[in-house]
């Protein structure tokens, strides 16, 4: 695998998503507004966090079914330990994410330990944080959080949302991460090939623990910014997101097979799908028309990266 | 006038290989050779891995096609496009690595793909598993049922169902490959009175392997293959062992194995009583520095074994392991490679190589600490690094260090996993198998390299199936069987006698006892 190929494959995905933007630029007056494309930038934000660190998860070969529950469960702890058990909101948001990374490193502890399939663990999970999620919130919601709290998921920094720097810095913190770090160097090997990364003496182990705890960690988080945005708690909260992730980081042609793949690849994924979203419902298409382009086009990057590796084997 | 007859048509080769090449891209692997086996004849052939040995069996089994020359069956031209072709034709294979299907039964593995039928393609059982249980009687096998799951059979048992198998094709050539890398001594002394069985049926046999008293047990004829060459074929009266390992080596072992004096110094590696399952028991040696401690032994004797155990893969279950006279704990291949051990693993591709990342990123990854001191890897550092150990090993790469490894030559793959094992300038270096795969002319720069290694005070243990090489190599053989010590012979001492001796010795004195 080398730089070209990485190149190449988000090459002609950024020319896709600047052609999309065109093409829906022409169809909507609406849609290539500032006060649009930030919006589409806050409502991006929770799947990106999310996807960002999939992108790592599936680059080491596995997968995390279980984001969308541990951003539920985070987003119901936020208000039951501010409602509840009287903490002060800012320290109820800290806890809730400390308990969301908690539930990312039994995922990866899961999985290293008793040598689980991924999919099967995340699977597990998946079920279980939901369970708990429903089960603390007794279907009740919270709401009526203090205004500073809403500046997070509704209000502007410099004319930009919120979310969108935390994006923005999580995007960049985790490309140089991936990229240029010694623990981004053992994802990828990891992922290509877990026996002789732990043949070379890499912490295998260790490695992935760190990946699955940094993904719940992501969803945590974005369940928090997910509250301040809708003003509300529900235990549904997140459900089906880790299907928008997965859709995103492997449109920006990450392998699900693990050893390749980027973290701008996953950007330009996530652009593409919300333009798409966004833009075609502006032009009056309709949500299912909108699924229907979405699924079309992964299979179309599936079929690209394929046509890719075979040409190199 | 009959019998004369009779003799004349034995004399017939059933199969004949003539002027036949095959080219793997620009490599060519079997040169214009000819070769024929008669029926009820069993036909040896030897030669070296990569001799070519592999690509003549594939293409006598339909596996591969050759480019050029002909292959005649009974003295009619014949061209196999599948291996199901070569099977109705008379011809089948018994692999090295037996391809049967482990949660089937005996009966089923034997006919699958021809089953006996009923009318409207129903699968016939009762017939089947008759007609198994007629073939393992052939083979005086009474002993194995043809209900029993293939997963519970041991290796022996295996191989009878799968000459069974090979004979519910009702095959007048059986190509056997290796048959007794992986049998014990008992079980080869059986599947030696099944071969000539055969053979007394009229069945001829291509017998394809490595130990010599083997081939003088049971040989009509010998053939040796080198570098895609065939160099001789000839009555096995007419050969001895040494014209033959000469045939297969085409120079002799002092030539081919550059071990240069170095000065041994002191003990880097003592290692007590360790022991991990059934294939490491009780291990104790030292090694030291500028030594090459060869070790030998059959497959399947603990060699491998041994050395995932000394780097940690598969940690000790009791015993002492003390690097430079510490006593240390190794449990994982990291606090190894931490304490200046470095293992180059017998699966290159598995084992050794990310075969996707690029030479640069593979020469790092065990010496990520070093280019990257802090959080951040200095790309400039990993850079001028590779290019020094590509240029130092003589890594032949078109795209240089940026070229993904499985991209490389077998050799210059091993040259990357060797070099990549060198950039954590370790004290203790195993190589389990550092030749296999190789061609010639890497083989002789990678033994000058553990020879150069040694000089600069290196200790090596090199693990090694091909005699030659540990004989030509080590300083001492530390010989192993059963997960046993069966031998530690001194570089004096060491000829093919006393190693395969000691191979073969613990099973002898286990019946004693």
């Amino acid at each position: 695998m080398s730089l070209r190929t990485l190149l190449r494959h988000e090459t002609i995905l950024a020319l896709v998503a600047v052609v999309l933007l065109v093409a829906l630029a022409f169809q909507s007056a609406q849609f290539f507004t500032g006060a649009n494309l930030l919006n589409q930038g806050r409502l991006m934000t929770e799947v990106g966090l999310v996807a960002i660190i999939m992108t790592f998860v599936i680059i080491t070969g596995g997968i995390d079914l279980s984001v969308g529950s541990i951003l539920g469960l985070t987003a119901i702890l936020t208000g039951v330990f501010w409602q509840n058990l009287g903490l002060p909101l800012m320290a109820a948001a800290g806890l809730a994410i400390a308990v969301g990374t908690f539930c990312g490193f039994v995922n990866g502890f899961v999985i290293t330990r008793f040598g689980v399939p991924p999919l099967i663990a995340t699977l597990a999970t998946l079920a279980l944080y939901r369970g708990l999620a429903e089960g603390i919130s007794q279907a009740r919601s919270v709401r009526g959080y203090p205004d500073w709290f809403y500046v997070l998921g509704q209000g502007n920094i410099l004319g930009v949302p919120t979310q969108l720097w935390i994006l923005i810095a999580f995007a960049i913190l985790a490309s140089v991460l991936l990229a240029a770090t010694r623990i981004g160097r053992s994802i990828y090997a990891i992922g290509a090939n877990e026996v002789a990364a732990f043949f070379s003496g890499l912490p295998v182990n260790r490695t992935k623990i760190a990946v699955y705890t940094a993904s719940g960690f992501a969803a945590a988080l974005a369940g928090v910014i997910f509250v301040s945005r809708v003003s509300t708690t529900r235990s549904d909260m997140g459900t089906g997101l880790e299907l928008d992730a997965i859709t995103a980081v492997v449109l920006g042609g990450t392998s699900i097979y693990g050893g390749r793949g980027s973290v701008i690849g996953t950007l330009i994924g996530l652009v593409v799908i919300q333009s798409l979203k966004n833009g075609l419902s502006l032009a009056g298409i309709k949500a299912e028309g909108t699924a229907v382009l979405i699924g079309l086009m992964l299979i179309g990057a599936i079929l690209m990266t394929t046509a890719f590796n075979k040409r190199r084997a | 006038m009959a019998s004369n007859f009779e003799q004349q048509r034995a004399l017939e080769p059933y199969v004949r290989l003539a002027g036949i090449s095959k080219s793997f891209g620009p490599v060519k692997v079997l040169k214009d050779v000819s070769f024929d086996v008669r029926p009820g004849e069993i036909h040896a052939l030897l030669g070296e891995n990569g001799a070519g040995k592999s690509t003549m069996i594939k293409i006598l089994s339909g596996l591969y096609q050759a480019d050029g020359g002909v292959m005649e069956i009974e003295g009619q031209p014949m061209r196999f496009a599948t291996a199901k072709d070569a099977n109705a034709s008379g011809i089948a294979t018994v692999y090295q690595e037996l391809l049967l299907f482990p949660e089937l039964t005996v009966a089923e593995n034997i006919f699958l793909g021809h089953y006996p039928q009923k009318a409207m393609g129903r699968i016939d059982w009762t017939a089947a598993r008759a007609k198994a249980r007629e073939l393992l009687d052939s083979l005086d096998c009474h002993d194995l049922h043809v209900d029993t799951r293939i997963a519970t059979l041991s290796v022996a048992q295996r191989q009878r169902v799968e000459i069974a198998k090979a004979l519910s094709h009702k095959a007048r050539i059986l190509i056997m490959d290796e048959p007794t890398a992986s049998l014990t001594e008992k079980d080869v002394t059986r599947l030696m009175e099944v071969v000539r069985s055969l053979k007394a049926r009229g069945v001829g046999i291509i017998y394809v392997s490595h130990r010599m008293p083997e081939i003088f047990a049971l040989a009509d004829r010998v053939s040796v293959l080198r570098d895609g060459m065939m160099i001789d074929t000839r009555d096995i009266t007419e050969a001895d062992e040494a014209t033959l390992v000469s045939m297969m080596v085409g120079r002799s072992i002092e030539q081919l194995f550059p071990k240069g004096e170095a000065k041994i110094g002191e003990p880097v590696l003592d290692v007590s009583k360790l022991n991990h399952g059934r294939l490491v028991q009780n291990i104790s040696f030292t090694l030291r520095r500028g030594e090459v401690l060869g070790i030998a032994g059959l497959v399947g004797s603990g060699r491998t074994e041994l050395a995932l155990t000394l780097f940690g893969i598969t940690p000790a279950t009791s015993g002492e392991i003390r690097v430079k006279g510490k006593p240390v704990s190794i449990r994982t291949p990291r606090q190894a490679r931490d304490l200046g051990l470095a293992y180059v693993p017998e699966d290159r591709g598995l084992q050794g190589l990310v075969k996707s990342m690029s030479i640069n990123e593979n020469l790092s990854m065990a010496a990520l600490d070093r280019i990257a001191p802090g959080l951040f890897l200095n790309f400039a550092e990993e850079a001028r690094r590779a290019v020094e150990a590509v240029k130092r090993l003589g890594v032949r790469a078109r795209a240089g260090i940026h070229q993904p490894v499985g991209e490389l030559s077998g050799g210059n793959q091993q040259k990357v996993v060797i070099a990549k094992w060198l950039e954590t300038r370790p004290d203790i270096l195993i190589l389990d198998e550092p030749t296999r795969g190789v061609d010639v002319g890497a083989k002789a720069e990678i033994h000058a390299m553990m020879s150069d290694l040694a000089a600069k005070g290196l200790a090596i243990i090199m693990i090694s199936s091909e005699l030659p090489e540990v004989i030509g190599m080590s300083d001492r053989i530390l010989v192993m069987n059963n997960g046993q010590v069966t031998g530690m012979i001194d570089r004096a001492d060491a000829t093919p006698e006393t190693v395969g001796g000691a191979m073969t010795a613990q099973a002898k004195s286990k019946e004693a006892a």
